[in-house]
């Protein structure tokens, strides 16, 4: 029984919170797009950080990656959010002095990211190497959106809750607990921190969260604001909305379980892997239901797409959203896999989602957004078309090339000759074959930025044009509490949209399932992480130098992870045993071989070689990309950190004798660093023990050589300069 | 705490079995759920985001703007 209700209600939607996270969604995506530029013009000529320290690619990577997804994605999620859920719901937000908490808190995170990693501050996980205090500043801001989220949802004057406010629900609920599960660590200082996870436990946790940033981050909300603006733009509802319930549940449920096929071929056990792949999968399913949803609402008004630039954005996104999806789980396909990991492949794949779908949706929305809240109209249309080929032209001579890269990296790697050896033993050659594909990707990135500057003009000239509107008035009923729906007439539909909390709670059920059955084992069963007895700690100098390799992003271009192939075992050595990264705190496997990888590195060239290699790495290996790292021969190591880092590594496990720290360390590191001057010495090299490369060179001569019977010499001829 | 907790969990060699369960009830729910949801009520549910007055006053804004 339904009851009328004629108590009408005016009520003011909140437009000011709306424009702070537009701005700040221009401003940081000129920002992080700005950061890629570079990186990208690093790549191929490594002189462009001019020798500092603070923009070398291993650190201007992370900036990149968190400026893009955090700050330009997160400032567009929230704009499209704050927008939309007021609308959807009839109210407007709960609390303005959370809403502003969200939006001062979030920006104040990105300053910090913006801060601290070029300083070296980072935990080197992917796409979250924010150190423990920022990681902390990050739940706050988070449970204070998500508080807002619910209340406005629970007191809307909407009877239904339409499938975009599920999105974002699950978007809230979901980056809570990945954040959480994958920040535990223990600090070891203010901004130093060492993961609680090892090894394989790290990998598989990091790349649970990883890839579900991925799904709940870049993609859920993104949804839920294409299942919003899409129909307003078009004005028509959207095709199917039985398809979008089904999109929605079998989305979330499906995306948790394929975060393994990250780990393909690496030491995580088998049953794992297989699992990620067939989830990987069934994606397509769910996500090609929502692309065609999405453009198939436009069926009969191709005619407004092609008047309306908004309109052209959008199903660019959409397709890019469907190309992306298609190609997420090809690439989870073992053998396919087997070719496209660690390749420039899996860069071109994510920026097909970065770029088109996050991208074009983004300016979508703000070509949307921009007329209605200063009420007038866009200052040029022509300006946002151009807009539209610049970003679509950039964002081909972006991903075409790379995609030629990947490809070529993957067949060089595994090329043999008809003697049986490999056809290009030197990983260079590998490098120098794709340098022209890796400039004609900085021409499309400077294509795709060059719009985002045509926009932001037109979006300031229709700002300066118009006459904002704070607040925009509307009126709706109020809910009330006697409405029941009569049984076996979407009775369970009702129930279950009206009880938000409980709707609210069954999607993290399903969202937990996936990782529940992923992770619980992998800490349960012992004969998933073979130990090797030979395996032992690092000593405090290794320690420290490995820290440095985490510092300098070393990890952002050489992994640690052999895999089980011949072209492989060939070329780096002995395959990576999962028992080998028992003291691996973090896991340091990588994702991109831009640089060979490093897992057998230890033994392999003498010191000198490194340290030669390290100040100019042309000096031993003509046409490297690798920058110069000059200040670890000027800067010394940190050494009054050892006793809380070995303090904390003990908490998480790591076998140090209870005391070390206060003497024995020291000593042992003293000893150390002599050890590896006088090897210096034979390579006519003279070193202060007690710089930093010091400690970075004990730690690469230390990686992968554990599993070795004996130690092995060093084999490669001595460079000096 | 919590890990002598997860390291004794029972039946652990159940996961599979469990998660393959779980996952066909929750799919065979879910698709006989929306099979089962009546046009007239989806119609009225995806009309939602349209239910409201703003999207009149922009209408055609293109013809207007700076060109």
């Amino acid at each position: 029984m339904t009851t009328t209700n004629t108590n009408i209600e005016t009520f003011k939607y909140d437009n000011r919170i709306v424009r702070a996270f537009a701005i700040m969604t221009v401003v940081w995506g000129i920002v992080g797009m700005l950061a890629g530029m570079l990186a990208a013009v690093e790549l191929f000529y490594p002189g462009a950080n001019l020798n500092l320290q603070y923009i070398t690619f291993g650190r201007l990577r992370p900036l990149h990656t968190n400026a893009v997804i955090f700050a330009f994605v997160g400032n567009g999620m929230f704009m499209g959010i704050y927008y939309s859920l007021q609308r959807l719901c009839k109210a407007r937000m709960w609390s303005d002095k959370l809403s502003w908490f969200n939006f001062y808190g979030w920006n104040a995170i990105i300053v910090a990211a913006a801060i601290t990693l070029p300083l070296g501050l980072t935990t080197s996980k992917e796409y979250a190497e924010l150190e423990w205090p920022i990681d902390i500043a990050i739940a706050i801001v988070w449970v204070a959106f998500t508080i807002n989220l619910m209340a406005t949802i629970i007191k809307r004057r909407e009877r239904h809750m339409y499938v975009a406010i599920w999105f974002y629900i699950a978007t809230a609920l979901t980056v809570a607990v990945l954040h959480i599960v994958n920040s535990m660590e223990v600090p070891a200082g203010w901004f130093k921190s060492y993961s609680m996870y090892a090894g394989v436990q790290d990998a598989l946790v990091q790349w649970w969260y990883g890839h579900n940033a991925v799904a709940f981050f870049l993609t859920t909300p993104y949804l839920g604001m294409m299942y919003y603006f899409l129909p307003k733009a078009a004005n028509r509802p959207v095709f199917s909305y039985r398809l979008s319930i089904i999109h929605f549940w079998a989305l979330i449920f499906v995306y948790i379980w394929a975060g393994p096929h990250h780990l393909l071929y690496t030491a995580l056990p088998d049953w794992a892997q297989s699992l990620g792949m067939v989830f990987s999968l069934m994606l397509i399913a769910p996500s090609w239901g929502g692309m065609l949803n999405g453009l198939l609402t436009l069926r009969g008004a191709w005619d407004k797409v092609r008047q309306d630039p908004m309109l052209k954005f959008m199903v660019v996104a959409v397709t890019a959203y469907g190309m992306a999806t298609l190609e997420g789980p090809t690439l989870a396909i073992k053998s396919i896999n087997s070719i496209s990991h660690y390749t420039s492949w899996t860069i071109a794949h994510v920026h097909t989602g970065a770029l088109g779908w996050n991208g074009f949706l983004t300016f979508s929305v703000l070509y949307y957004l921009f007329p209605r809240l200063y009420k007038t109209n866009l200052w040029s249309t022509k300006l946002a078309n151009y807009h539209f080929w610049i970003a679509l032209l950039g964002m081909m001579f972006y991903i075409v090339p790379i995609y030629v890269a990947g490809v070529t990296e993957g067949l060089m790697w595994k090329q043999f000759n008809k003697d049986g050896f490999l056809q290009y033993p030197n990983f260079l050659e590998t490098v120098v074959q794709i340098i022209p594909m890796y400039k004609l990707r900085a021409i499309g990135g400077t294509l795709y930025i060059s719009g985002m500057f045509l926009m932001a003009y037109n979006l300031y000239k229709t700002a300066k044009a118009g006459v904002f509107e704070p607040d925009t008035e509307a009126q709706a009923a109020p809910l009330t509490r006697d409405y029941t729906e009569k049984p076996g007439k979407h009775f369970w539909h009702h129930w279950l949209e009206s009880k938000p909390i409980i709707f609210t709670g069954l999607a993290i059920i399903a969202v937990l399932i996936g990782g529940a059955v992923e992770i619980i084992p992998m800490f349960l069963i012992k004969e998933n992480v073979p130990t090797i007895s030979s395996v032992k700690p690092y000593t405090p100098l290794e320690l420290m130098g490995r820290d440095i390799y985490i510092r300098e992003g070393c990890v952002g271009c050489h992994s640690q992870m052999i895999r089980p192939f011949r072209s492989e075992t060939e070329r780096y050595g002995e395959y990576s045993k999962a028992g080998e990264f028992v003291y691996d705190h973090p896991f340091l496997w990588g994702s991109k071989r831009t640089g060979p990888d490093l897992h057998r590195i230890g033994g392999k060239y003498p010191d000198a070689w490194h340290y030669n290699h390290l100040e100019n790495p042309r000096s031993t290996s003509p046409g490297s990309i690798m920058p110069n790292y000059p200040w670890l021969l000027s800067q010394d190591l940190d050494t009054n950190a050892l006793p809380a880092r070995i303090s904390a590594l003990r908490k998480v496990g790591v076998p140090y004798p209870v005391g070390f720290e206060n003497g024995d360390a020291q000593k042992d590191m003293q000893a150390q660093q002599a050890k590896v001057v006088t090897d210096l010495k034979v390579g006519m090299v003279t070193a202060d023990p007690n710089k930093e490369i010091i400690a970075l060179i004990a730690y690469l001569q230390r990686l992968g050589t554990d599993i070795k019977a004996a130690p092995v010499a060093p084999a490669a001829p001595l460079t000096t300069k | 705490m919590i890990k002598y907790i997860v390291e004794n969990i029972g039946g652990v060699g159940l996961f599979g079995v469990i998660s393959i369960l779980l996952f066909f009830v929750f799919f065979t729910g879910m698709l006989l759920w929306a099979a089962f949801l009546k046009k007239p009520f989806l119609h009225s549910m995806g009309e939602l985001p349209l239910d409201d007055c703003e999207c009149k006053q922009t209408k055609d804004q293109s013809s207007h703007n700076h060109e």
